[in-house]
């Protein structure tokens, strides 16, 4: 759908850390005061919030309780990595519906074990997954990697340029854990984790925390002249849900992609911000969202540089492939990435031009299907 | 954390859904939902059709089937596996037409390539109770 009165007013985040056992809570707080200091937004403002998490029992009023935040309106924003995304177009629902004009959404996770950790998996995933010995999403995602490259042969060097390039893009991001170039050998030769998921196709788990606030056209020009608009947004659970024989590598994005681009142009968008838990994910939503033929995908990564300084700019800070994935951040680590580049802030890998960002999220790798959550939206800066 | 304590071989927690499925495995049977008013045939175990929401009635699948994708598991989820890797973990398209997730046991299994026919095993687990369907290359 077309938005017109809804603005992203700024972000935070937190540092990431592979081992830091300091309590998600805390993440949460640090992320959204470092939104409050670059914006000069007072906490008591925020009259909306929403957390996105996967440390059980992080339900979204305790952790306001927690934060000491009274607000208006309240979300347990989790689905999966399409979280972030889907937690905005709910804030910018109650934005527009004149609930709230501010709204601040957080995504995080740690290395905590003093309290109780991750939620318990799904029936299904329990029952007809877990029980054979699989390998957790990594080979849920070989899976599909497997059926891409061989219905359309892809190969791994495809594949590996998207991390190779993502891994370039990192080296002057400060929050990357990983800031040492890659080159294709190394993708090519990391070790095996789920045949034919690599290491270097993995995401690392770590500690961290990443928000966004969201506010009403009126309330974001009293808060900056970085006026960043939403524009367009769109989302699919379940795609595919009744086919016994689905497309596996065709994921709900190719609804989503149909969505957005109803209400602008393919060709305008300047950067994206493509959720990557896999490599092979962000070339499979490369193909639904329309930017090639199904099954092109490895020929147009090949065709273009996806590199912050290149024509198709991809995961232009590192992704969660070479920044790290912190929970249920993940699908805020986009976000945030694109607010950087479209108010010009993302110091040493920043986009030329930067006036329309795409984000998608993508969440729950299911049974036997692919992904259970596919969002997106387009961002827009205006001077 | 009990995963921490004594790290055990995941088994299902058989529920109101599944149990008749687990009971047929358990004597040697793959069931399928398949649907009262429209005749779809589903798997996972579900409450309604996936389809119509109709009522769901059990049929005995002829546990015959083809590999749609696979993976080799070098890491599982849960460690108490590392004794099986690389486990074979597979997509298999049932003759019936669902597809359905599971490993490839047996000693043809490094074999395996995309469209091999294969057929459902009963593995035993540490639960005398509770078999697991597992699938051999056919032939």
């Amino acid at each position: 759908m077309r938005r017109t009165k809804v603005c992203f007013v700024g972000y935070g985040s937190t540092e990431y850390s592979r081992k830091s056992e300091a309590s998600a809570l805390s993440y949460y707080a640090d992320a959204i005061r470092d939104a409050l200091r670059q914006t000069g937004i007072n906490k008591k403002a925020i009259r909306g919030f929403s957390i996105t998490t996967q440390a059980s029992p992080d339900y979204s009023p305790h952790v306001a309780e927690q934060l000491g935040l009274e607000v208006d309106w309240v979300l347990n924003g989790d689905y999966g990595g399409a979280g972030g995304v889907m937690s905005v177009r709910r804030a910018a629902d109650a934005i527009e519906c004149g609930h709230i004009d501010l709204a601040v959404l957080v995504g995080g996770n740690s290395f905590d074990r003093s309290t109780p950790t991750q939620r318990q998996l799904e029936y299904q995933r329990g029952n007809f997954v877990d029980v054979f010995g699989y390998g957790g999403p990594n080979s849920l995602m070989a899976l599909i990697q497997r059926l891409h490259m061989e219905q359309y042969g892809t190969t791994l060097e495809q594949i590996g340029k998207i991390a190779i390039a993502q891994r370039e893009n990192a080296l002057n991001n400060p929050q990357a854990l990983f800031r040492e170039p890659m080159s294709m050998q190394d993708y090519l030769n990391s070790r095996m984790i789920s045949d034919p998921i690599r290491l270097f196709d993995c995401v690392m788990p770590c500690s961290g925390a990443e928000c966004v606030m969201l506010a009403s056209e009126e309330k974001a020009k009293q808060i900056t002249d970085k006026l960043v608009y939403l524009v367009t947004d769109a989302e699919i659970s379940h795609y595919q849900v009744a086919n016994m024989l689905p497309d596996k590598t065709t994921f709900g994005q190719k609804v989503v992609g149909e969505r957005i681009f109803s209400e602008v142009k393919r060709e305008d968008i300047d950067l994206f911000e493509i959720y990557d838990d896999y490599p092979i994910a962000v070339m499979i939503q490369i193909e639904d969202l329309g930017y090639c033929k199904k099954g092109d995908g490895g020929k147009f990564v090949n065709a273009h540089d996806l590199t912050y300084r290149g024509d198709f700019p991809v995961n232009t800070g590192g992704g969660e492939l070479s920044v790290g994935q912190a929970g249920l951040a993940g699908g805020y680590l986009h976000l945030v990435e694109a607010l950087r580049q479209l108010r010009g802030e993302a110091e040493g890998h920043q986009v030329k031009k930067a006036e329309r960002a795409l984000v998608t999220g993508i969440g729950w790798l299911n049974y036997g299907r692919n992904l259970g959550t596919t969002a997106a939206l387009v961002m827009e800066r205006r001077k | 954390m009990a995963e921490a304590r004594m790290p055990q071989k995941s088994l299902p927690k058989v529920n109101k859904v599944d149990e008749p499925f687990w009971t047929g495995a358990a004597d040697g049977k793959f069931l399928l939902q398949k649907c009262k008013s429209c005749g779809k045939v589903q798997f996972f175990p579900r409450v309604a059709c996936v389809d119509c929401f109709g009522d769901l009635d059990w049929i005995e699948a002829k546990g015959t089937g083809k590999i749609h994708t696979f993976t080799l598991v070098r890491v599982p989820r849960n460690p108490a596996f590392k004794d099986e890797t690389p486990i074979y973990y597979i997509n298999v398209i049932l003759d019936e037409g669902v597809i359905v997730e599971s490993k490839l046991v047996g000693n043809t299994k490094e074999k395996v390539k995309m469209g091999d026919r294969v057929k459902v095993v009963f593995q035993e687990t540490h639960d005398p109770q509770i078999k697991l369907p597992c699938f051999e290359l056919a032939g």
